[in-house]
C-alpha cells in the first residue's frame, strides 16, 4: 500500500523488473500524466495503478474528465504534444521481454512495433477512425503489413478473413469500400476489424459504445465478447456506462479526477461499493441495463482541473467528509477485502497521519 | 466519374452564356450603337471609311434589329472566330490575342508552378512546426507577400537585378534576341527573363497558399484517423503524408481554377512595369480607350479559360478524393 502512495515525480531510470508481474500482461504503477499549458498544469492522471492478466477484461469508469482516455493514451504513448508522463511505470510483458512503455521513445521502434500488433485500440467514433480518402481494406492491409512480413495478397486475404470474423456481410466487397459508404453498424465492425487485424494481446476500447444507438451498442458488446472468447485477448473497457461494465468485465476500476478511488471485482464494486463516490455513481442509476444507464451527475460540480482540491479530491462533494482530515491529506489505497481496494479515510489510513 | 464530368460540363453551359451576355453588355456600354462609335473611332484616327463597310458591319451585327438578334449575331461571329477589329492597334483582335496570349499564359503557368513548389512545402513546415521560429517567420513573410503591391515588387526586383548584374530586365527577351527565330538560344534567353515576373506575379498566391496549406493541415492533424493510424504503428513520416496531407491538399487542388485568372490580373501592373508583351497591358489600354471589341474578347477568353481551369481542377479533385466521386 505504502509503495503505491510514494508517488515519484521523476521517471524511474532503472530497468524494469519482472518481479511482481504475477503473470500480468500489463502492469500500470503509479502512473502520472500531466498536461502543460500556458494556463497551468493539469494533473490528468495522478497516481493510477492496475494490473491486467492475459485474457482478462478490466473496466475503467468515472465521470467525464477523470482521466480515462489519458490513461489509455499513456499506455500506447499517443498523448497530445503537451501531455507528458511525469512518473510511474507501464510494464508490458511482451513474450519474454518486460518493457516499460512509460520510458520508451514515444514514436520509436519499440512502441511502433507494439502498437497495433500487441496492444490495439478502438476509439469512440467509428466514422472518423478511418481516413475518408482510403478504403477500409487499404488501412487494414497497411496495419498487417507493418507488423507481419507478408505479401500484399496474403495481407489482403487476412484482411478479408478478419472482416468476415467481425460479421461484415460481404467481406470481399466491403474491403474496397470507403467508410462513408458503410452503415453505422458496419463501420463499427470495420473499426473492430482494423484494431484486431494483428490479433493483439490487449485491446483498449475507449468508449466504443458511446456514439452509437442502442441496437448497434448491443451488437458491439456481443461482438467484443465473441471475439474475446475467440482470440482470447485482454480488454480494457473504458466507459461512462456502468451497465456495460457490469455486463462485460471481470474487474473494474473507478476513477475520479485522475485518481483511482476504488477497484475490485464487478461483484465487489457493484454490490459492496465502499467509496462514497462509487456509491454516488451507483445510487444515481435506477436500474442496471446496458445502453440505458449513463452515469448521472452526483451532487456538486467537478472541480476545475487547474485548481484541484487539496487532500482527498472528492472532499468538495463528499457526503461523508471528515473535517480536518479529508481536506488536508490524501487517503491511501486500503484493502477492504481481497482484491478490493478503496482510497478513503473511512476505511483506514488515518493512523498513519499521526 | 464519366457522369461527374458530363454534369460538370453541363453546368458550364449556362455560365458560358452568362459570360457572353456580360461581354455583350460591355460592347453596348459606350453611348451610341457600337458600330457608330467604332467607326467614329476609326475616323478620328484619320481613316477613310467606305459606306459599304459601314453597311456590311451594320448588317453583320444586326443593328436596328431587336437586341436579342444583335446578341445572337455577335455571338455567332465570335464563335466563328471573328472577334472584330481593334481600333487602337489597327489589327484584327484575333491577331493581337494570338501574339499576346502565349506569353501571358507562360508567365501565369510558371507562376502557378512556383506558387505550388514554394507554397506547399512551406505550408507543411509551418503546420508541423506550429509556433516555431520558422512558422512565425514564414507567417510574417507571408503577410508582407500579400500586402506588398506587385508593381512595387517589380520595381524592387528591377532595381536589385540592375544593382547586381547590371542588366535591365525589361521585356521577355534581350534586345538582340527580340527578332531571332525561336530556338534553343532564344528559349534560354526567355528563361533568363521570365523567372522574375513569374516570381513577382506569384508572391501573393504563394503567401495565400502557405496560409491555406498550413490551416488545412492544422485542421487535419488532430483528427481521429491520424491518432488511430498512429495507434496502429504507422511511422511518423507516413503519418504525415499518407493521411492528413493527402486530405489537406485537396482544397489546394481546387484553387488551381481560380488562381489562373488571379495571376493574369496580378500580371497587369508587373507587365506594365517590366514592359512585358503580355495580354494584360492590352486589356488595360483597350478599356481606357473604349476599344470594346478588344476588351470584350480578352475578358471572354479569360472567362472561358477560368471555366476550363475550374473544370480541370474539379476533375483532378474527383480523381484524388473518393468522397467527391461518391457524392455524384
Ligand atoms: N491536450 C490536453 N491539454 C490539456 N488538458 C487535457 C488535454 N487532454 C485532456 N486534458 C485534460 O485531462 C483530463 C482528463 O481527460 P480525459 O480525456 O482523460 O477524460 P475522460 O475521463 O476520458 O473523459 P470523457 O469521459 O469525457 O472521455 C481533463 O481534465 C482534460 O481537460
Ligand atoms: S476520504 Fe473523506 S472526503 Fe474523501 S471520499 Fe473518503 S470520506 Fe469522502
Ligand atoms: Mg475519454
Amino acid at each position: 500500500m505504502t509503495e503505491i502512495q510514494s508517488g515519484g515525480t521523476a521517471i524511474d531510470e532503472m530497468a524494469p523488473s519482472t518481479e511482481g508481474m504475477n503473470g500480468s500482461l500489463l502492469s500500470v504503477r503509479d502512473l502520472q500524466t500531466h498536461f502543460f499549458s500556458r494556463e497551468g498544469v493539469v494533473k490528468a492522471v495522478d497516481g493510477v495503478s492496475f494490473d491486467i492478466k492475459p485474457g482478462e477484461i478490466l473496466g475503467i469508469a468515472g465521470e467525464s474528465g477523470c482521466g480515462k482516455s489519458v490513461t489509455s493514451q499513456s499506455i500506447l504513448r499517443i498523448l497530445p504534444k503537451n501531455g507528458k508522463i511525469v512518473g510511474g511505470e507501464i510494464l508490458f510483458q511482451n513474450e519474454d521481454r518486460l518493457i516499460d512503455l512509460a520510458t520508451e521513445d514515444a514514436d520509436g521502434r519499440v512502441l511502433r512495433d507494439i502498437r497495433g500488433k500487441d496492444i490495439a485500440m478502438i476509439f469512440q467514433e467509428p466514422m472518423s477512425a478511418f481516413s475518408p480518402v482510403h478504403t477500409v481494406g487499404d488501412q487494414i492491409i497497411e496495419t498487417i503489413r507493418i507488423h507481419q512480413e507478408v505479401s500484399k495478397e496474403e495481407a489482403h486475404d487476412q484482411a478479408i478473413e478478419m472482416l468476415r470474423r467481425v460479421g461484415m456481410p460481404n467481406p470481399a466487397r466491403n474491403i474496397d469500400e470507403y467508410t462513408f459508404n458503410l452503415s453505422g453498424g458496419m463501420r463499427q465492425r470495420a473499426m473492430v476489424a482494423l484494431s484486431l487485424s494483428c490479433r493483439p494481446k490487449l485491446l483498449i476500447a475507449d468508449e466504443p459504445t458511446t456514439a452509437v444507438d442502442v441496437t448497434i451498442q448491443a451488437q458491439m458488446l456481443e461482438l467484443l465478447r465473441d471475439i474475446q472468447a475467440d482470440l482470447g485477448m485482454a480488454i480494457i473497457m473504458i466507459t461512462h456506462d456502468l451497465g456495460v461494465i457490469a455486463e462485460l468485465t471481470d474487474r473494474v476500476m473507478i476513477m475520479y479526477l485522475g485518481k483511482e478511488v476504488e477497484h475490485g471485482t464487478v461483484e465487489d464494486v457493484f454490490h459492496r461499493p465502499q467509496h462514497p463516490y462509487t456509491r454516488g455513481l451507483l445510487a444515481s442509476i435506477p436500474k442496471m441495463e446496458p445502453g440505458r444507464v449513463e452515469i448521472e451527475p452526483i451532487e456538486g460540480v467537478v472541480p476545475n482541473p487547474y485548481a484541484m482540491p487539496s487532500g482527498c479530491k472528492f472532499h468538495t462533494r463528499c457526503p461523508d467528509f471528515i473535517e480536518g482530515v479529508c481536506e488536508r491529506h490524501e487517503p491511501p489505497l486500503t484493502a477492504v477485502a481481497r482484491g478490493h481496494e478503496v482510497s478513503c479515510f473511512l476505511y483506514g489510513g488515518r493512523e498513519a497521519l499521526e | 466519374m464519366l457522369i461527374y464530368i458530363l454534369r460538370r460540363l453541363l453546368v458550364m453551359i449556362p455560365v458560358t452564356i452568362l459570360i457572353s451576355i456580360i461581354g455583350f453588355i460591355i460592347i453596348q456600354a459606350p453611348p451610341g450603337d457600337f458600330v457608330s462609335s467604332y467607326i467614329a473611332g476609326l475616323e478620328a484616327q484619320g481613316d477613310i471609311i467606305e459606306p459599304e463597310l459601314i453597311d456590311s458591319l451594320r448588317a453583320r451585327y444586326g443593328l436596328g434589329e431587336p437586341i436579342y438578334v444583335q446578341y445572337f449575331k455577335w455571338v455567332s461571329s465570335f464563335i466563328e472566330g471573328d472577334l472584330g477589329y481593334s481600333m487602337i492597334y489597327r489589327e484584327p483582335v484575333v491577331d493581337i490575342i494570338a501574339q499576346r496570349l502565349p506569353s501571358s499564359f507562360t508567365i501565369s503557368l510558371l507562376s502557378l508552378i512556383l506558387v505550388f513548389v514554394i507554397g506547399i512545402p512551406i505550408g507543411i513546415l509551418s503546420a508541423t512546426k506550429q509556433y516555431s521560429l520558422a512558422d512565425y517567420s514564414f507567417t510574417v513573410v507571408g503577410f508582407l507577400g500579400v500586402a506588398t503591391p506587385n508593381f512595387l515588387l517589380a520595381l524592387v526586383g528591377l532595381w536589385l537585378l540592375f544593382k547586381w548584374t547590371g542588366t535591365v530586365a525589361i521585356g521577355l527577351y534581350s534586345p538582340e534576341m527580340q527578332n531571332a527565330p525561336f530556338g534553343l538560344a532564344k528559349f534560354l534567353d526567355l528563361v533568363g527573363h521570365i523567372w522574375l515576373p513569374a516570381l513577382i506575379v506569384g508572391t501573393a498566391g504563394t503567401a495565400e497558399l502557405i496560409r491555406t496549406m498550413r490551416a488545412n493541415l492544422l485542421d487535419e492533424l488532430p483528427k481521429q484517423y491520424v491518432t488511430v493510424a498512429r495507434a496502429r504503428g504507422v511511422k511518423p513520416t507516413k503519418l504525415l503524408y499518407k493521411y492528413p496531407l493527402r486530405i489537406a491538399i485537396n482544397p489546394v487542388i481546387s484553387t488551381v481554377g481560380w488562381l489562373l485568372p488571379v495571376l493574369v490580373e496580378g500580371e497587369v501592373l508587373v507587365s506594365l512595369v517590366l514592359g512585358l508583351p503580355t495580354i494584360a497591358p492590352v486589356l488595360l489600354d483597350s478599356l481606357m480607350q473604349q476599344d470594346m471589341f478588344l476588351a470584350t474578347s480578352i475578358i471572354m477568353i479569360l472567362g472561358i479559360l477560368t471555366l476550363v481551369g475550374t473544370l480541370l481542377s474539379d476533375i483532378l479533385l474527383a480523381i484524388v478524393d473518393p468522397r467527391i466521386r461518391g457524392a455524384v
